[in-house]
Order: structure tokens, then sequence, then C-alpha cells
């Protein structure tokens, strides 16, 4: 929190004065020599203190206690220890599914997308945001497991040759969904790993010990000769690009699990974007926890991450929550237009029913709230006031996807069978997978850069003040 | 019976046939005893793969439905009705299905105890021989004035062993008393047909010829008499006759699950059944024009209607419908009989008959055939005389008490004082099957086999209008060390010689059994005929009995019952309550049912319930008086008060709370009796959270009941006015409906 | 009829054999909600208890319930008539496409729904999708746990377990289950008719619940044969079926009241 109230003090200063803006308040003409900040980027990663140590281990006890142990219990009793029943068979574990998933997405939009578009503020933060990809994936990939009736067989829903010609159905939308995750897994991956080479080979060449042959064998020989630049530009580029269509497709994807159902509340055709759209949502949300979060709490992010950043992150999110407000109106308001009895009945129910603070909650936290602050740079330059604004919308969007899948299914064509979800193991659950990702990235974050030093570096070079008469003017020059 | 055959129904007789024949499957004469083997070991007819089929007799209730047992390797799998069955024509009702439950229950009575009277079920085991040797002195060293039987409705065949042997030595003759029975009563039922007929008996309602039915509280669809039969009555007569649906009207305070298939359902004060008949009577007489005869003259229309609350054109409504139908039928039953006034009741309704001249004919009242081997009704003991003997037996008139098939100590309320008649008698051997209430305070257990392992048959008192006799085969050897009690006897009386001997001369069971059936040999109307014992003996086994080939209606000549004048007198309600009680017998659970764990989860078919009991309470008496839906409250009468949680049930009188009988069972089972444990691991948000006794499941109406009877001595159980007093618990009641989507809880008013 | 529904591109030739094979009606004005079909199921098909809190959450293991509303305020108040809701074994089920592992597809023989309880593996995606709701799921090994009443005497031992059919597969914990229009009487009375070298004729066998049923309220058999008397009491003017308009071409007929 010094850090804040130190760069809030800062902020003012900027404001108060009549001076023009600074060039320098912004990373890209604010050049350190490269030693230096390698050593930055390396410091940052061998400094723990007992805090880093005492939260680890809480996380670590969270994990293997709200994870494993009641997973474990829960694959030995049998789902009954969860709250899932008729006629909610689809609880909290999609839930996290859907919101993991929600999370990766900002990981690849943020790098692949501003990548694409040659975005600079992306630099300092897309190792971060690719980080979150994985690990939100992961716990995807866990949720979806947990809800499985009998996990021990899930490798039935891969398509294994076996002798008796048994294979997966592709006209399920879960089919779809798996086949959706894995590729996208594997090429969100494969994204995060090709940019972090120069920056292993960099901790490798500045490291001794365990640390050096862990990232020798991860660096996998990389030098840093022009032809390796050139085969992993190449194929940076190759991948920002596939990833994309991936990343789209695998929200929608998952929404038809929802959209291609027979069920009021779900059978809509504009689910599509919509999960698109509310992934983008909470994962730049994320993004905004996890930038304020690493420069509180790691050595010389201050000079990484600048407020330029979180103002152009807010930027962002403003712009998502309008999308997201469009196609939260068009699907409500068309289904209520429908005037279909049982979605009749449905929207009532969200809007009236005992779950309705969570309605009123999701649509001031996801569609009231951020315009209302986000439109000022005030707001946008405050790490913390970003951050909450990001809790809260993920806050919301939790609430969204709560919403669509077990108070939904409460409510369906034979009213006899209408009953409240109320979610029991899964709870600890939820606390397991929040807690595990929270580990990786605490593990992660002093194992590998999460500042992709080159590209900090590449941007710097590009960027530079020339001296024009007496003004400095910032100039970019095209690098390729 | 209808005369013409319809196409369903031929139909229904070509199936009924076509099963018949694959079950003509029945323990041979040879083969009186089945061991229970291994499956390495089976009997040699019992092939791998293939089922066995035995025919015998439902014992859930007295009705006699024939059952066929689909066995295999020695177990029986599933219960399905006899088609050839007169009764039931191959149905059954849930609780009959249900019966399987009770064979492999858990808790049963393994083997014969020596029991600490109230406490837990003895563990040790006694051997055969030494209960013989107790039966046979209990019984010769008792003065014999001193031995009292009491046996429970069915079966038959120990009734008939048990009087044939008190009547040898000259104890008193046995007692048969349930709480069916109770609830039915079938002593009103039985007085007002002699009243009014001149010969007592069970009246028959046929409901199939009916075209519209006037049902003045009778439960006929759930518990009462025969509900298989009586079932199958009422929808031949809604869907029976293709040209016309028939009509249903009942008169019932709260709307029971027969109530729930009436076209018009109209509530009235309890009490009151009566007087609504005799009004409807003289507007039906003078709708048809004429004079109102002699029953129906006197009775005020207003008055009637100002009491009764049905209004005076619903009255005149109904009196229209029933004049312009062509066979009209008036049924009495249920609450309206368990009234202070309940026998006027029943004669008034019984006498409207009369006047719709509907006796003898098809669609109207017959008199339920005696069985064939009957000399004449033997209905069970009223609770008048059940009170009675509760009387001897604190006077110390009783030394010596048999209880068999009945469990006293639960079924009748606490007021009538059987508890403390019955710790007062010196020695109580009970034969009972389960470790019920009554058999847990006996001093000795001498467990019989549960039905389906047993020898027996039953006497149909009514369903049917054909003469009927059940009989019942073991279907499985026994699973645990049981005896059958007629055996029990028969060797007990060898025992004690003498008259005993004498009495019942019988190698065992079975040989007892065809000395009963031997009168049939050579009938030529029956269902089979066969020259000799052990023919005719092994078709009885393989039929599931012997019945009359046709039905035999009798000539009933009403004719006095209209020149008689009937006066309904004020019901009356002991207590000062503002609530009328209405205990009702579950329709689900039965009197028996609440040990068989696939009972307890069938949901009531009102309220949706499962595993517990509730009080049904109008929602605008419940708001009046601060409850709501799973409140626990108490129920105070002048006998007694229970807890038990608060349904809020649309369908009910204000002034009336109806309660099911069945459940608050202190032994009889962990399914009974206490909740069953669940794991309450990671129970961080409860749903539903059981509160309130947990060693109880549910609540017993029979505490709150008090000893007033009608006129006929059949207990007034409806005849109570309660309090209810808050007592600020909840008890989540287990229901398969939705609240949400059925009452629209937490859900905007609009619907 | 020998239309693979499996396959993409059956909706039309579905659509075309919409009547199906096996059927059923349920007259709902005789109905009279006794639950003995609901105890029937129970015995003939293994169904589990679950004890008091599992089954007021929800997790009742009924594969026929029993369903009423009211209609109207005190006085004037009516039960809806009693409506048994099982399986509709859907010509066009919504529960089959969405399995990923074909666990629950459609039988080209029997033209019903089936349910592989060893392929399934638990995703519930079936049971959500069922417009019927009237899928089960076996949240726990409900037939084994000790505190459903198999410990007796401080031993674990399962006497309720002799009931079970043998020709009835018992579900274990994390597999989906429904009706099954008793398939396993279908296939014994097939088995005897060709042993025999004849057809199945009208009435020869029927389902655990139409066979219980005191009302005979259920009728069983086969829809496709016009003279036979589940056909004959389909077509009458009263029969519906249940959400008609999904196109799920549901196989069982409800005859209403009047």
């Amino acid at each position: 929190m010094t850090a804040t109230s130190k760069y809030l003090s800062g902020a003012h200063e900027a404001h108060d004065s009549h001076h023009e803006e600074d060039p320098k308040q912004y990373l890209m003409y604010d050049p350190k020599p490269r030693g230096e900040m390698n050593a930055m980027v390396m410091e940052s990663m061998h400094t723990t203190s007992w805090k880093f140590w005492v939260v680890l281990g809480v996380l670590a006890f969270l994990v293997v206690t709200c994870f494993f142990f009641a997973w474990g219990y829960m694959i030995d009793e049998g789902l009954y220890v969860g709250g899932v029943m008729r006629p909610a068979y689809w609880g909290v574990f999609l839930v996290n599914t859907v919101f993991w998933i929600g999370i990766s997405h900002a990981g690849t939009f943020i790098s692949a997308i501003l990548r694409v578009f040659k975005a600079e503020f992306r630099r300092p933060f897309t190792r971060a945001a690719e980080l979150m990809t994985t690990f939100g994936l992961i716990q995807a990939g866990a949720s979806i497991f947990m809800h499985m009736g009998r996990v021990w067989l899930s490798y039935w829903m891969f398509p294994i040759p076996n002798a008796r010609q048994l294979w997966p159905n592709f006209h399920s939308p879960l089919m779809w969904d798996l086949l959706a995750i894995s590729t996208y897994v594997l090429g969100s991956t494969m994204y995060l790993f090709l940019p972090l080479i120069p920056d292993l080979a960099m901790a490798r060449d500045r490291s001794t010990g365990w640390r050096k042959t862990f990232y020798k064998i991860l660096a996998l020989g990389f030098r840093g000769t022009e032809g390796e630049w050139r085969h992993l530009t190449v194929a940076m580029n190759f991948f920002a690009f596939a990833i994309i269509p991936v990343m789209f497709s695998v929200h929608t994807i998952v929404s038809w699990d929802f959209a291609m159902a027979m069920r009021p509340g779900w059978s809509s055709s504009v689910f599509g974007p919509y999960f698109v759209l509310g992934a983008l949502h909470s994962g730049m949300g994320a993004v905004a926890m996890v930038l304020f979060v690493m420069r509180a709490t790691m050595k010389h992010m201050d000079y990484f991450i600048r407020k330029e950043h979180f103002d152009a992150l807010g930027k962002l999110m403003l712009m998502v929550t309008f999308a997201y407000t469009y196609f939260f109106f068009n699907d409500y308001i068309v289904q209520w237009y429908g005037g279909d009895k049982a979605t009749d009945n449905l929207l009532h129910w969200l809007e009236e029913g005992p779950m309705a603070w969570m309605f009123i909650q999701f649509v001031f936290f996801n569609i009231v709230i951020p315009p209302l602050l986000l439109w000022s740079k005030k707001v946008r330059e405050t790490p913390w006031l970003l951050a909450l604004i990001g809790l809260m919308i993920n806050v919301g969007m939790y609430w969204e996807r709560y919403l669509i899948i077990p108070v939904m299914l409460t409510i369906n064509r034979m009213p006899f069978t209408w009953k409240l979800f109320q979610p029991r193991i899964e709870v600890f659950l939820t606390i397991g997978t929040f807690s595990m990702f929270l580990l990786f990235y605490m593990i992660v974050s002093r194992l590998i850069p999460l500042i992709p030093v080159w590209e900090v570096q590449e941007g710097q070079m590009t960027h530079s003040l020339r001296k024009v008469g007496k003004a400095k003017l910032p100039t970019i020059s095209e690098f390729e | 019976m209808s005369q013409k055959i319809s196409r369903r129904d031929f139909l229904k007789l070509a199936t009924a046939g076509a099963a018949t024949t694959a079950v003509l499957t029945g323990c041979g004469p040879a083969s009186r005893y089945v061991t229970r083997q291994p499956y390495t070991k089976m009997p040699e007819y019992t092939y791998n793969g293939l089922s066995t089929y035995y025919a015998t007799t439902c014992r859930e209730c007295a009705a006699g439905c024939g059952l066929i047992v689909r066995t295999m390797q020695g177990r029986a799998i599933k219960v399905e009705g006899n088609p050839a069955n007169p009764i039931n024509l191959g149905k059954t009702c849930a609780r009959g299905q249900a019966t399987l439950h009770g064979l492999y229950n858990p808790d049963r009575v393994e083997f014969p105890v020596k029991q600490a009277r109230g406490a837990a079920l003895a563990t040790t085991a006694m051997t055969w021989d030494e209960t013989f040797q107790i039966v046979s002195d209990a019984l010769s060293k008792t003065n014999a004035s001193e031995v009292a039987f009491l046996l429970g409705t069915a079966s038959d065949h120990l009734f008939d062993l048990v009087t044939d042997l008190t009547k040898a030595v000259g104890a008193p003759a046995p007692i048969r008393f349930g709480a069916l029975s109770m609830f039915e009563s079938r002593a009103t039922l039985s007085k007002a047909v002699e009243n009014l007929l001149g010969e007592a008996g069970l009246p028959f309602f046929d409901l199939a010829g009916a075209d519209l039915v006037v049902s003045f509280g009778s439960n006929f669809l759930e518990t009462w008499l025969s509900p298989v039969a009586y079932t199958r009555g009422f929808s031949k007569m809604r869907r029976g006759n293709t040209q016309k649906r028939g009509y249903f009207i009942q008169f019932e305070s709260q709307m029971s699950q027969t109530a729930a298939k009436a076209d018009e359902w109209i509530p009235l004060l309890p009490g009151t059944e009566g007087l609504v008949a005799l009004a409807l009577g003289r507007l039906v007489a003078e709708a048809k024009g004429g004079a109102a005869p002699r029953a129906f003259a006197s009775v005020n229309i207003e008055e009637v209607s100002a009491k009764s609350g049905v209004s005076l054109e619903q009255l005149e409504h109904i009196a229209g419908l029933i004049a312009q139908a062509q066979t009209p039928l008036a049924i009495p039953g249920g609450q309206a009989l368990g009234q202070s006034n309940g026998l006027s009741t029943a004669e008034a309704v019984l006498a409207f008959n009369a006047l719709v001249d509907n006796y003898g004919k098809p669609g109207g009242v017959l008199m339920s055939p005696l069985s064939p081997n009957e000399d004449a009704y033997h209905r069970p003991a009223s609770a008048k005389e059940m009170a009675d003997f509760i009387a001897t037996m604190k006077s110390g008139g009783v030394k010596t008490l048999f209880i068999h098939g009945v469990n006293p100590l639960f079924e009748l309320p606490k007021s009538l004082g059987f508890v403390e008649a019955f710790a007062s008698v010196p020695t109580v051997i009970s034969f009972a099957t389960f470790p019920d209430e009554t058999a847990l305070a006996s001093d000795y257990i001498f467990p019989d086999h549960q039905g389906l392992e047993a020898w027996g048959y039953q006497r149909s008192a009514t369903g049917a209008m054909q003469s009927v006799l059940s009989g019942a085969q073991p279907v499985v050897s026994p699973m645990h060390d049981t005896r059958s009690t007629a055996d029990v006897l028969i060797e007990a009386a060898r025992l004690a010689g003498g008259k005993f001997a004498e009495a019942l001369p019988f190698t065992d069971e079975v040989a007892f059994i065809r000395s009963k059936i031997a009168n049939l040999i050579g009938r030529a109307d029956g269902s089979f005929v066969a020259p000799e014992i052990n023919t005719f003996a092994s078709y009885f086994q393989q039929n599931g009995g012997w019945w009359s080939a046709a039905g035999d209606s009798g000539s009933l000549s009403p004719a006095g019952a209209l020149g008689k004048s009937i006066a309904i007198e004020e019901a009356e309600f002991a207590g000062d309550g503002e609530f009328f009680f209405v205990p009702f017998v579950s329709p689900t659970l039965g009197e028996a049912g609440a040990n068989k764990p696939w009972l307890q989860e069938l949901p009531d078919p009102m309220t949706t319930v499962m595993w517990n009991s509730w009080v049904a309470i109008n929602p605008e008496t419940a708001h009046h008086l601060g409850v709501e839906n799973d409140d626990v409250v108490k129920i105070i009468s002048e006998a007694g008060e229970v807890e038990v949680a608060v349904y809020e049930y649309p369908a009910i009188h204000p002034e009336v709370v109806a309660m099911p009988f069945g459940q608050g069972h202190t032994a009889y089972g962990r399914f009974a009796t206490s909740k069953l444990p669940q794991d309450r691991f990671m129970d961080l948000v409860p749903y539903g959270g059981l509160i309130g006794d947990a060693t109880k499941r549910g609540a017993n109406p029979a505490d709150v009941l008090g000893a007033h009877f009608n006129k006929a001595g059949d207990l007034a159980f409806a005849g109570m006015k309660v309090k209810i007093e808050k007592t600020g618990r909840k008890q989540y009641l287990s229901r398969l409906e939705s609240r949400i989507g059925v009452y629209g809880e937490g859900f905007p008013e609009e619907k | 009829m020998t239309v693979d529904l499996n396959l993409v591109g059956a909706k039309g030739a579905i659509a075309e054999a919409a009547q199906g094979k096996w059927g059923m009606t349920i007259d709902q004005d005789i109905c009279t909600g006794c639950q003995a079909c609901v105890a029937a199921c129970a015995m003939e098909n293994n169904l589990a208890f679950v004890g008091e809190e599992d089954a007021g959450y929800g997790r009742t293991q009924h594969w026929i319930r029993i369903e009423r509303f009211w209609d109207g305020e005190y006085p004037h108040v009516q039960a809806t008539p009693f409506q048994p809701m099982l399986c509709q074994q859907c010509g066009h089920a919504p529960c089959e496409p969405v399995c990923p592992v074909f666990a629950t597809p459609h039988s080209p023989a029997e033209d019903l729904n089936l349910q592989v309880y060893n392929r399934c593996v638990g995703t519930r995606y079936c049971a959500n999708n069922c417009p019927y709701q009237v899928r089960s799921f076996n949240w726990r090994d409900y037939h084994t746990v000790p505190e459903l009443g198999n410990m007796v005497n401080g031993t674990l031992v399962f006497p309720l377990h002799n009931q079970l059919n043998p020709d009835v597969t018992v579900r274990r914990r994390g597999v989906m289950e429904k009706c099954t229009f008793c398939i396993q009487r279908i296939h014994k009375a097939q088995d005897k008719a060709k042993s025999e070298g004849r057809e199945v004729e009208d009435g020869e066998f029927t389902t655990a619940c139409a066979q219980a049923c005191p009302a005979s309220a259920i009728t069983f058999g086969r829809v496709d044969h016009p003279e036979s008397l589940v056909s004959q009491l389909a077509h009458q003017e009263r029969g519906v079926k249940h959400l008609e308009e999904l196109n799920t071409l549901p196989r069982v007929t409800y005859l209403k009241e009047g």
C-alpha cells in the first residue's frame, strides 16, 4: 500500500502542475540500461519476505484441504455431499468452470489481440495476463472433472481407440466444449511459453545452482542469435493470430452448453457473444487486480507497471462494459419479449424470487457502476480503485454465472419440481480452486520473470524522445 | 357385475388367463417346509435365471388381495397381483408392493426371546423347544377363563385355530383388532345394516355400476375396507361406461385423497354428514315428485344448511344431480362414522340408498357374501369392546395374554389405558414378527413368520360379490429362526395334553388349514373342482385360494328403512379446543407400513410429505394462529398432546385440523422410529435441517384421542376438539412437491 | 422403422415415425394418486430409497412421480387431476444428443430412450435437458450406505438386497437413471414369443406400474399397432401429450378429465 499512496500523491502533483506532460512517466520513454533492467527483474524474483511464505503456506494448506481432500472426499462419497439435486443438476462446479474460463480470456485477449494491433501499453503485463489464462484454465478443467459423477471414467470422453469402437458423441455440446478447452489449453500454453524463452535465457545467464539448471532446461538453448529471434518472432506471430479465433470460439462453445439446451433462459441465440463479452469483462477485472497486487507486493514493479497501464486497462474495461451491457439487454429483453410462459416465470423468479438480491448485485456491479466510475481518468489511474472495480466486476460476473446455472435451473417446465439450489461442499471446493490459482501465481512469480523484459526493452528501443528545437517529441520507429 | 363384457374387460380377462397359466406353480404337498439354502444347494425346482411364481395372499391389511410373488433362486423379488383373485383382479396397492420390505426388513425379531418389558429387543435366543413348553404351560396352567388372545385382522386361519382352541378349553373367544378396523368403523357399518335390514354384515357399495356417487367422508380410495377393489369400482364408475362418465361428489371436512378425485368436494363441519344425507334425501324425494318418506320428512333443510355450512344452492344442485342420475349411490365412511352420531349418520346414508332404490341392484348397495368357510360375519372388535377388554385386564381378569398381529400399544388411543392394563397382566406372550411397541413390552416374543413365509388363508370380508377364500403359502423359506404361531400353538397344545391336544389334533399348521378347507371339496360352483384333499389343497395353493364362480347379490329388502324415523343427534365433541381434530389413516403407510422404507419414501398423495407426520391446517387459520409451514405446533386435547409440524393445506375447513395416522412409533425398527443418521460432514449450509425430537419419526394422533364412542361402540375418533399452541421450533417436512411451483412461495403474486 | 436416430439428419425421419413402437396411456380421470405405481416401479427396478433429508431436497429416485396442483381458493379449491410423470420415451428426445459418451442413446429396435448405466460418466446434461424432469441421479451409493439401514446388530448386512431384481442393474453412485418402460419385461416377452415362433401379443405383458395400478389408469403396449388397446386409448379425443410444442414426440399420452 505504501507504493500506492506514493503513487497517488505523485498523480496529484502531476495534475496540479502546469508543466507539460512529462513523457518520462511513460515506461517506453523512460528506458533503463538492459543490464539494470534484467537485474531488477531477477531481484524481484529472488526477493521474498516472511509474509510471502506465510501467505504461501496458508494457500498451500487451503489447496490441500479444500481442493484435494474435499475433492477426494467427494469422489469417495458421491456427489451427495454437494448441493446438486433435481432440478439443479448443475451447480457451483460449472459456475466455477465458466468463471475460470472467463478469467482466462483476458490473458489471451490482452496478449494476442493487443500484440496483433501493436498496442504498446500491453508490453509489461502480457506475461501476467497469459499466466492467468493458463492457471484459470487449470481451475476450469478441474471444476469440470469435479462436476462429473464418475470422474474416474472421464477418459471416456476422449476419442481413444478401443476394442468396442465406442466413440464420444460429437453431437454433444459438452464434447465440443472439451475439445475447445483442450485446444485452448494447448494453444495458450504454447503462446505463454514462446515469449518466455528469451526471458528464461536471460534468467539462465544470471543464475546459479538449481535455478540455472531449471532455466537451462526451459530456455531450450536460446542464445539470442538473429536466426533464433527470427524463428521466435514468426512463431509468436503465428500463435498470436491463431489463438484469437480459438479464444472466441472457446467461450462461445462454453455458452453453447447452455444455449443448445432446451431450457427457458438458456435457449438463447445471443449467448455466444454474450458469454465472450462476459468473459472479457471478468478477465479485464482480474487483470486489474493482478496488476495491482503485483505492483504492491513485488519489488521494482512500480517501474514496469505505471498509471498509464492502469489507465489503458481502465479504458479497455469501459469499452468492454458497454459491449457487455448491450448483450445483457439484448439477452434479457429479447427473452422477455418472447413471452414464453416458462421464460416469463424464470424472469420473474430472477427479479423477484429469493435470489433477486444476487440479480440486483449482478446488474449493479457489472452494468451500472463500472461505467459511472471508469469514465474518470482519475479513477482509472488509481490502481487500488481500479482493482476494486475489477473485484466488483468479478463478483458480479460470478453471480451472473451462478444465476445462469443453479438459479435458472430452478425454473423449468415442470413446476412440480422447482427447488432452490444450496451449495454445500462446493463452498470448500470453490475456495480450493481460488487458492490454487493464487498459489500458482505466487510460486510462479518467484520462478519466472513476470515482466517480459525483452518486450519492454524492444518497446523502449523503438520509442525515443527526439529533440526538435527545445521540445522533446516522443517518436516511434517501425521495428519490423 | 356387469352383464356385458366390454372389449376392455375381455382383454383384461385374456391377460388374466395368460398370466394364470404361467403361474400354476405351488409348493407341492411334499414340500411343506422349504429350508433356506445357499445358492449352491438350491431346491431342485429352481433353475438359474428362471423365476418361480407363487400365489399367496397379502397380509398388509385384512382385505385379502391375492398376490403372485415372483421368486428367483429362493428370493422373493416382486409382488404382483393375482389376476384370478376376484378381490383385486391382478392389482395391488402400494402397501402390497412393499410387503417385500417387511420380509427383508433389517429389523425383525429373528429368534424367540425372553424380553424384559419395555427394554430393547433381547439378544439371547431361546430354543423353540423351550418356547413350546412356555406356551404350553401358559395355556394349561392358567385358569382357562383368564387366558386371552388378542389377534390382528390377518390372518384368518390363526383366528379359526385359536377360536377352536378357546372353544374347546372354555377360554374367552379371541379378540381381533386393528387400527384400520378402528378407523373404518366396521361395527357402525355392520350395526347400521342390522338396524335397517335386520341382518348384520358388511355392505358392499357397487361403485362400478353407479353413475353418480355421493360419499359422506368415506375414504374408499385410500385404506377403507378393500381399497384395491373400491378403486377398481371407482375406475369403472368413471370410465367403465363409454356413454356416460360417472359423477362423484364427496362431503368431507378436509380434502382426502378420495375427495381429491371427486368432481365436487364440498367441505362441511364434522358431524353434520348425516344431516346433509337426510336433507338430500328430502330434496331428492321432492324433486322426483311425491312426499318424502318418513325417514326424511322431518328434516329442516335451512337448519341443515346452517349447521353444516353447505349452502342451500349447493344442496339443491346436488339433489338435482341425484334426481337425474340413473343409479345414484351414497357411501358413508371415514370421519363421518367416527363421530358420536356416527351410527345415525350411517343409517341416514343407508336409508338414502333405500330412497333411490338401489339395494341389491348393480350400482347399488349389496351385501358382501360370506366367505366359503365362514358361518357368520365376524367383525373385529370395536373400540368399545377393546375398552371392555382393557377393563377386564385391569381388574386382573387376564393372567396370560397372547398377542399376534396387532400393535395396540401404538394403535389404541392412550386414553383407553391399554398401557397400564397391559402392565398389569402377569404373562404376555407376543408372536410379533417385528419388534413393535407391544412386542417389546411383552414377556416373550416368539416370532411368527412374515406373511410371505407363512401358510394361511384370509376370508375376504368385502370387495367382490363372490365368496372368496384367499390362500397363503410360503413363497420363500423363512429368513430367520421364526415359527408359525399356529404350529407353536399346535405343538404347545400337544405338550399340554388333554383337552388342549384334543382341540388341536393336527400334525401341523398345514393339516389344520386342510381341515378347514375340506368342506369345499366337491363344490361345483367354485373356481376349481378337486375330488380329494391332496389335489384340492394343491389347487388351492396354486390358484391362491378358492372362490365361488358367480356373484350372488342376494335379496335385500330395505323397505322398512324408509318408514322409520331417523333422528340425527347433535354430534358431541370432547374437549374445549377451537379446532375439530380429524385423524385419518395415512394412505401410503396404512396401519403398519412405517417400518418399510419404500413406503416411507412414498409421498403422501395429497401433501407429498415423505418420512414424517404433519398436521393439515387451512392457510387462513394458520395465518390467524401465527404459524406457517414447518412450524412445530402442539396439539392439545383433553386426552393428551402431540407435537407435529404444520402443513398449510388449502383444502380443509378452517375450523378443522387433520393429521395422518401411521407415524410416531417409539419402536418398530429403524425406519419407523429414529431419523436415519445422516452424514453431517461439511454440512455448512444445511438444507431443511431436521430439527425436533431426534428419537421419534413423526407423531401419533392416537395420543390425543379420547375414549369416546358412538352408539355402535366404534371410536369417535373425529369427535375431538383441540387447541393448538406454537412451540417456536421448526421441523422441515420433506416434500416431493415444489413449494415454489405448487404454492408460489418466493414467487411474485402474478400467476 | 429402421431409422438410426443417432445419426445427424434423423430428425425428419423421426417426425415421420412419430408414433413410435411402445407407448403408454395414463388416464388422469381415474388415476387416484395412490402411489401403487411408484412402489411397484421401485420394487421392479431396484430403485433406492434415499432417506428423509435427501428426499426433501429433491433427490428422490422415483422413476415415476405423481404430480398434484391446486386450482382455486377455499372452499372452491380443487386438486388438479393426479398426473403421473415418468420418462416419456420421446421419439425426438432432448436428452439423447447432449450426452458426450452415448450413455443415453436411442434404441432403434424398441424405439425407446436407453440409459446405459455403465457407460454413464455423470455429466447430468441429459437430466438438465429433459423438459419433463424425470431423470434421477445417483448422488451416492444409496443401496449400500450403512445409514440407510443395513447395519444389523453391529454388522453390515444387506437384508433388503435379497429383494433386488436380478434382471435390473443396481446403479452405483454417479450415474443417471430413468424409467425404461420395464425394458427387461419387454425383452423377456419378446424372447418368449420368439421361442414360440410368434409375435408378442397385446396385453401379454405390461410394465410394473401398469400391472399394479388398481384403477387400471395406466395402459402399456404397441402404439404402432392400431388395434392394440393402448393405441385406441391414445387416439381418444381426450388424449394429450405433454409439452408437445417442444417437438419431443412423447410416447406417453395423458387422457384428460371429461
